[in-house]
């Protein structure tokens, strides 16, 4: 079994869910797969994200925003374990994600 | 087994090298990943060089090398497995007897489909699938595909390396697409293929002599699709277009489809 971590993109521009509950087609791909999820989080949106950059002297600067600035922000995780990659796909393709996903195989460290 | 003129060997050689596709396939599972599998497929063809000029070409030059290849993985691997104390899943724990006399191809599986699909699989790009396809499957070398495709070496083989890397670290599996899923897949399968095929076929007429090799490859690969996928419509589609286009256009076939 192989962990990976789905990035889940939305645009920046558009309304952020209100309220604290888990909208229900969120709720249906969690309870479809509940077997594979090792977790997750929501993330607020970008414009309240802060920065801490380390320049060329290793002196860390704050900054206000998040490290890229894009259209495509993302918004938040799962973790997953799953087979393999077509398998990792298979469950990333059904995350009700507004732009798309990405899926990144998480690196065993011990 | 009879001494082997030396001429005579490399030419059974250079036949064998047409096998190279279906040698590689059959060593992946047992040498667990792909850099080590092609490792011991090029040994397979060293020692062959070796050892048929004194001791003859065996019956089955194929399954000779896959024999070979795949005891060498083995090896390896069994040696490699001792130190880590582990077995990784894509590794049949079974080692199966292997005899120095082999004869016919039976018991090796022909995996050649599951190696094509991890080769063109979509979340590798699709100059990489392409570069993959003719390395494994058709067992080109790194400085060939970047003559075919006018990059330098390095470049062709910076991005075979980094597409090996992400089979492995991303998991992408070796097997053959099913249900679903087949249809788009072999779409992609056939895509390559004819970007192989177009490649040598577009060639600047006799400035490069190793693109015109391409278009070769390409009806190899159209030709290996249709004997593993015999029912498949489009692959029999594929296979037709490449050798109408690759016709001379004296043959029979152009002339006939031209006068109609």
């Amino acid at each position: 079994m192989s962990k990976y971590l789905i990035l889940i993109f939305q645009d920046e521009a558009a309304a952020q869910p209100s309220g604290d509950s888990v909208s229900a087609n969120y709720r249906a791909f969690m309870e479809k797969h509940a077997g594979a999820l090792r977790g997750g989080v929501a993330l607020e949106n970008p414009a309240t994200a802060t920065s801490i950059r380390r320049d060329e002297s290793g002196e860390s600067i704050v900054t206000d925003g998040p490290f890229a600035e894009s259209k495509e922000a993302l918004g938040g995780t799962f973790l997953i374990e799953a087979a393999d990659l077509d398998e990792a796909l298979a469950i990333a393709r059904e995350v009700p994600a507004g732009i798309g996903v990405e899926v990144r195989p998480v690196r065993v460290v011990s | 087994m009879p001494e082997a003129a030396r001429a005579d060997v490399a030419l059974a050689l250079e036949q064998a090298h047409l096998e190279w596709g279906f040698v590689l396939a059959a060593t992946v599972r047992v040498a667990g990943d792909i850099d080590s599998a092609e490792e011991a497929v090029q040994d397979a063809y060293a020692s062959a060089l070796a050892t048929w000029p004194a001791r003859g070409i065996p019956a089955n030059p194929a399954a000779w090398l896959t024999v070979t290849a795949r005891r060498r993985a083995l090896d390896v691997h069994r040696r490699e497995a001792t130190a880590r104390r582990a077995l990784p899943k894509l590794v049949d724990p079974e080692p199966e007897p292997i005899d120095e006399q082999v004869e016919a191809m039976e018991g090796i599986p022909d995996e050649r489909l599951r190696l094509i699909f991890t080769c063109c699989h979509p979340a590798l790009a699709p100059e990489a699938q392409v570069a993959l396809t003719l390395r494994l499957v058709c067992g080109l070398s790194t400085p060939e595909i970047a003559r075919a495709f006018l990059v330098q070496e390095a470049t062709m083989a910076a991005r075979i390396t980094r597409a090996k890397r992400k089979i492995q670290v991303a998991n992408i599996p070796y097997r053959v697409p099913e249900g679903d899923e087949l249809p788009a897949r072999l779409e992609q399968v056939l895509a390559v293929v004819q970007l192989v095929f177009t490649t040598g076929h577009s060639a600047p007429s006799g400035a490069d002599l190793t693109r015109v090799d391409l278009a070769e490859r390409g009806v190899e690969l159209a030709r290996m699709l249709r004997a593993l996928l015999p029912s498949d419509p489009d692959v029999a589609g594929l296979l037709a277009l490449v050798l109408l286009t690759d016709a001379p256009a004296s043959s029979p076939v152009v002339t006939r489809c031209a006068r109609s």
